[in-house]
C-alpha cells in the first residue's frame, strides 16, 4: 500500500515550500521538459515576481485571447494576491498589480487578507474588461491561520470581504472596485454578459449571490449546503448552474428567483459513494453551447458530460473516472487524487489535467518516475475516446494538482498548478495540426 | 510591498488562538441534523420551503414543526424507539411563514402567515409511532384551515396552555385563543404582538409597550396590561423565551445578549451575558442547564449555568452524524424526553438539529485503560 501516509494539505503546501527553502533559483523554472517541437510540449513558469505565492487557484483566457493567472499567497500571514498574465513575446509573466493595495485592504491590515482568487475570473466581451473577485483563507498578518468561521463576529480579524475588480485590459487599468459579498470570500465567478449580472458562490456560508452591474448591488439569494461548490455554469436560457453537498444540480433561475435542486444525482461511484460530495470541480462549455463538460470536487473524480438545455432536468452522462483505481477502505487525500483544468482546444477536444499516482497494487511505477503526476488527457466529443498526450513536469517540485485551464488566442493549453513555492503554470503547446486563432472562443463566461 | 508575518508561533498567545480554533465547532456534545424526511425514502422539504421556525413537542416526545420559505409546510417528526423519521404534513396554502406550533390534546395548532393573512390551520395527530426501520403504514395528514385569526393581523405568536384544550396567540395588535377541539377563534381583547410568548403557571406572558409585559389568565380570559416591569436592559428587540419544565422558571434575553430568569412570584433575576447578541432559540434540559444560538447570520452555540449564571461559549454548530452540515441559523427549540435538544434550523434545506449535551461533570480528557 504505497499511497499511505498521505499527504494532507498543510503537508501538502509545506512540501511544496521546501522548493523556495533549498534555496532553488525561480531560473529554475525554465523548460522543464526540454521538447522543442514535441507536440505538447511543456513549459513551467513560476510566479517568481511574487516568490511568496503557494496556490495558483485561478487561470483565465481574458477577453483579449491573452492568458492570466492569479499569484496567490495563502500560506503566509498577510500574504496577498497579483493577477500576473502570460507576455508570449517575453515567453514570461507580466505582474498586473498588488490585488490588496488597488482595493485598500493591504495585507498588515490585522484583518484576514486578500491573498487569492478562487475560479473567479470572468471575461466581459464588449469591453475588454476582465472581473476578478478575491476570495479568503491567508491569515492575519500577525495570526499563524484564519478561521472565517471563528472569526466572523470579529471586526477586527474578520476578512473585509471579497473584493471585486473590473481590469480593463485594453488599458491595463482597474477601472473600479466594489465589495461583493461581505466578511465571505468569492469561490467562484460567473459572468451573464447580456444580462450585466455577476454571479458568485460565498464562503464559507455556501450563498449563492448575484451583483447587478449596472446599479453595483448584490443580492443574498441564500444557501446552497455546506460543501461550496467550485464551479457555476450558464445554459442559453441564462439558467445558471452549480451542485449541492448530496451530488445533485442546483439551478438558479432569474424568472423565477429561485434555487431548486435536481431530483436526480451527478455522476458518482455506484459501488461506494452515495453522491455526497460530488459536487463540481470544473465545468468547460462545449463550443457548440449544448452541453458542459465538468470534473467533481471528490475522492475518484467523475467526468461528466451534461445538456442543461434538455429536459426538466438535464440529462447527466456519466463519463466515468477521472483518475486511477485505488484502495477504496481508505480516504485518499483531495490533494491527490484530483481532476481539474477542462478547457476545449482549437481541435474541439475537451483537454484536462488528472493526477496519477504511484501505487503498490493499481499502479506500481518504478522509483524513477515521480509519485504523483499530473497527466493531460485528451478526450474526443464524438467518440468519448480519451488519449494520454503530455505529463506535466515541474522541475522539482509538484506538477499533479491543476485547477484551471485555458487555451489562448493561439491556440496552446495553460494550465495553473496549486501547491508549489512559488507556484505558477504550465504551458502546453499544442501541435501546430491542432492549433487555430482564436481557438478560446466562444470564450468561458466563468471562472 | 510584500508583508511579512509578526507574531512568535511559541507565544502563549498563539497557542491559545490555536487552541480556540481546533474546537470552534461543538465544543461540548453532540449535534446531529436531520433531514426533513425519512432518510434514503422520500424527499426533504423543498430547498427554499424548509427554513424550520417554528418548533412544538407533545406529550408523547413528538415533534410538531412548521418551516418558512416560497411556502411554509408543517411537519412532524420522532427520534426515539424505531422512528427516525420526519414526515412533512404538507405545505399550508397561500402561507410563507410558520410563527408558531402548538400541540394540544387532541391535535396540534398552526399559526402561518402570507398573502391570506394570519391564519390557524390544525393537523391531526401524526401516526409517528411505526417500525420506520422494516416496514409501515399510514394515511397522509390532511390540514384543516381554521380562519383568519384576526383579520388583516399578521400572527405574531401562539402558545399552548397547559391544559392542551386552549391556544393563546397574538397578533400585532389584538390577543385571541383557539379551541384545540373546535378549532373556533376568539378575539379576546388588545395586547401588543411583539415577540415571542411564554407560559407562565397559569398564564401567558407578552411583550407590552414600553418595557413590561402583559399577562393572560386563560382560565378567566383576563388581560392584564402592564402587569410585570421588565429589567434594566435593552428591550427594543421581540423577546425568546425558554422554559424549565420543571422549575417553572422562565429565561429571556435583552437585546444586549443578558441572560434573566424570571419567577412569577420573585420576578426577574439577571444571570451572565452570551458572547453574541441576539440570543435565538433557547431550551432547557433536566438538569438545569440551559442552551441556545446567540448572534446573527453565523450563531453560535452557548450553554448557560442557570444557578451560576455562568456562560460557555459552545461554538458554531456542525453535524458530522448523519449528515455532515455546518449549522448556521436556528429558528426554535424544545427539549425532548430524554434531556437532548431540538433545534429548527433557520435556512434553506433546513435541518432538525439535534444536540445530546455533554453530560453534566463528565471531564473531556483523553481516556485511559
Amino acid at each position: 500500500m504505497s499511497s499511505r501516509p498521505e499527504i494532507d494539505r498543510r503537508t501538502f503546501m509545506k512540501v511544496g515550500g521546501g522548493v523556495l527553502a533549498a534555496g532553488l533559483a525561480p531560473s529554475l523554472g525554465a523548460e522543464a521538459r526540454a521538447l522543442g517541437g514535441t507536440p505538447y510540449a511543456v513549459k513551467w513558469y513560476p510566479f517568481t515576481g511574487h516568490p511568496d505565492s503557494d496556490t495558483c487557484w485561478s487561470l483565465s483566457v481574458g477577453p483579449d485571447g491573452r492568458i492570466y493567472a492569479a499569484a496567490c499567497a495563502e500560506s503566509l500571514p498577510g500574504g496577498v494576491v497579483k493577477p500576473v498574465r502570460y507576455n508570449e513575446q517575453r515567453d514570461d509573466l507580466d505582474y498586473l498589480f498588488d490585488l490588496a493595495e488597488k482595493v485598500d485592504d493591504p495585507g498588515d491590515s490585522g484583518r484576514a487578507s486578500q491573498c487569492k482568487i478562487h475560479y473567479s475570473f470572468a471575461p466581459s466581451m464588449h469591453d475588454g474588461v476582465l472581473y476578478m473577485a478575491t476570495h479568503l483563507s491567508g491569515p492575519p498578518i500577525d495570526l499563524p491561520v484564519y478561521s472565517p468561521w471563528y472569526s466572523w463576529h470579529d471586526t477586527k480579524r474578520c476578512f473585509r470581504g471579497s473584493a471585486l475588480l473590473a481590469f480593463d485590459t485594453r488599458t491595463d487599468r482597474v477601472l473600479w472596485w466594489d465589495t461583493l459579498i461581505p466578511k465571505e470570500g468569492c469561490r467562484c465567478l460567473l459572468h451573464d454578459e447580456e444580462r450585466g449580472l455577476l454571479y458568485a458562490m460565498s464562503y464559507p456560508r455556501d450563498h449563492f449571490i448575484i451583483y447587478d452591474l449596472r446599479s453595483r448591488k448584490r443580492r443574498d439569494v441564500g444557501r446552497i449546503s455546506s460543501i461550496n461548490p467550485q464551479a457555476l455554469f450558464l445554459d442559453k436560457r441564462h439558467r445558471v448552474w452549480t451542485s449541492s453537498d448530496y451530488g445533485r444540480l442546483v439551478r438558479y433561475t432569474p424568472e423565477t428567483d429561485r434555487l431548486e435542486i435536481s431530483p436526480g444525482l451527478l455522476a458518482h461511484d455506484l459501488n461506494y459513494q452515495t453522491g455526497w460530495h460530488s459536487v463540481f470541480y470544473d465545468v468547460a462549455p462545449s463550443p457548440d453551447g449544448e452541453c458542459v463538460y465538468a470534473s467533481t470536487w471528490c475522492p475518484n473524480p467523475r467526468l461528466m458530460r451534461i445538456w442543461p438545455n434538455e429536459g426538466e432536468w438535464p440529462r447527466v452522462e456519466d463519463l466515468g473516472p477521472a483518475t486511477q483505481l485505488r484502495d477504496t477502505s481508505f480516504p485518499i487525500d483531495m490533494y491527490r487524487d484530483h481532476c481539474g483544468g477542462l478547457t476545449f482546444g482549437g481541435d474541439g477536444n475537451l483537454y484536462y489535467v488528472a493526477s496519477r499516482w504511484r501505487d503498490s497494487k493499481y499502479n506500481p511505477t518504478p522509483e524513477s518516475r515521480k509519485q504523483n503526476e499530473g497527466v493531460v488527457w485528451r478526450l474526443d466529443p464524438q467518440t468519448l475516446k480519451r488519449e494520454e498526450v503530455a505529463r506535466l513536469e515541474h522541475p522539482t517540485g509538484m506538477a499533479h494538482y491543476v485547477s484551471r485551464g485555458a487555451v489562448d488566442h493561439n491556440g496552446d493549453l495553460f494550465f495553473g498548478h496549486v501547491g508549489n513555492h512559488p507556484s505558477g503554470i504550465f504551458k502546453v503547446s499544442m501541435p501546430a495540426d491542432r492549433k487555430r486563432r482564436n481557438a478560446h472562443l466562444p470564450i468561458r463566461m466563468w471562472g | 510591498m510584500q508583508t511579512k508575518s509578526r507574531f512568535d508561533r511559541n507565544s502563549p498567545e498563539i497557542k491559545a488562538y490555536l487552541n480556540e480554533l481546533a474546537h470552534q465547532f461543538v465544543r461540548e456534545g453532540i449535534m446531529v441534523a436531520f433531514p426533513t424526511c425519512l432518510p434514503g425514502m422520500t424527499t426533504p422539504i423543498t430547498h427554499d420551503e424548509s427554513h424550520i421556525t417554528a418548533l412544538d413537542i407533545n406529550s408523547e416526545g413528538h415533534v410538531y414543526g412548521g418551516t418558512s420559505g416560497r411556502q411554509a409546510h408543517l411537519f412532524g417528526a420522532a427520534f426515539h424507539g424505531l422512528t427516525g423519521i420526519v414526515l412533512d404534513a404538507g405545505a399550508v396554502p397561500g402561507s410563507t411563514t410558520t410563527e408558531a406550533i402548538c400541540c394540544g390534546t387532541s391535535r396540534v395548532i398552526a399559526f402561518v402567515n402570507g398573502p391570506q393573512g394570519g391564519r390557524a390551520v390544525a393537523m391531526p395527530h401524526l401516526d409517528l409511532a411505526e417500525d420506520w426501520i422494516q416496514e409501515w403504514g399510514l394515511e397522509e395528514p390532511v390540514l384543516k384551515d381554521l380562519g383568519e385569526c384576526v383579520p388583516g393581523e399578521p400572527v405574531v405568536h401562539a402558545i399552548s396552555a397547559p391544559s392542551g384544550k386552549t391556544v393563546a396567540g397574538v397578533t400585532t395588535r389584538h390577543l385571541f385563543t383557539v379551541d384545540v377541539e373546535s378549532g373556533v377563534i376568539t378575539v379576546v381583547g388588545e395586547a401588543p404582538g411583539r415577540g415571542h410568548l411564554a407560559m407562565g403557571h397559569a398564564g401567558v406572558f407578552g411583550q407590552d409597550e414600553g418595557t413590561q409585559l402583559w399577562h393572560f389568565d386563560v382560565a378567566s380570559g383576563h388581560i392584564r396590561r402592564a402587569a410585570v416591569h421588565l429589567p434594566d436592559g435593552e428591550w427594543a428587540g421581540p423577546l425568546r423565551w425558554a422554559r424549565d419544565r420543571h422549575s417553572g422558571l422562565l429565561f429571556t434575553a435583552d437585546a444586549a445578549g443578558r441572560l434573566f430568569s424570571f419567577d412569577e412570584n420573585k420576578g426577574f433575576r439577571a444571570l451572565g451575558r452570551a458572547h453574541l447578541a441576539p440570543v435565538g432559540p433557547m431550551a432547557v434540559v433536566p438538569d438545569g442547564r440551559l442552551f441556545g444560538f446567540c448572534g446573527d447570520e453565523m450563531a453560535n452555540l452557548f450553554s448557560c449555568d442557570t444557578v451560576s449564571g455562568s456562560f460557555t461559549n459552545l461554538g458554531v454548530a456542525a453535524s458530522i452524524l448523519e449528515q455532515r452540515r455546518y449549522g448556521y441559523q436556528f429558528g426554535d427549540a424544545v427539549t425532548g424526553p430524554d434531556g437532548e435538544i431540538v433545534f429548527g434550523e433557520d435556512d434553506n434545506g433546513g435541518h432538525l438539529w439535534l444536540y445530546f449535551p455533554k453530560i453534566k461533570g463528565a471531564i473531556s480528557t483523553p481516556l485511559t485503560p
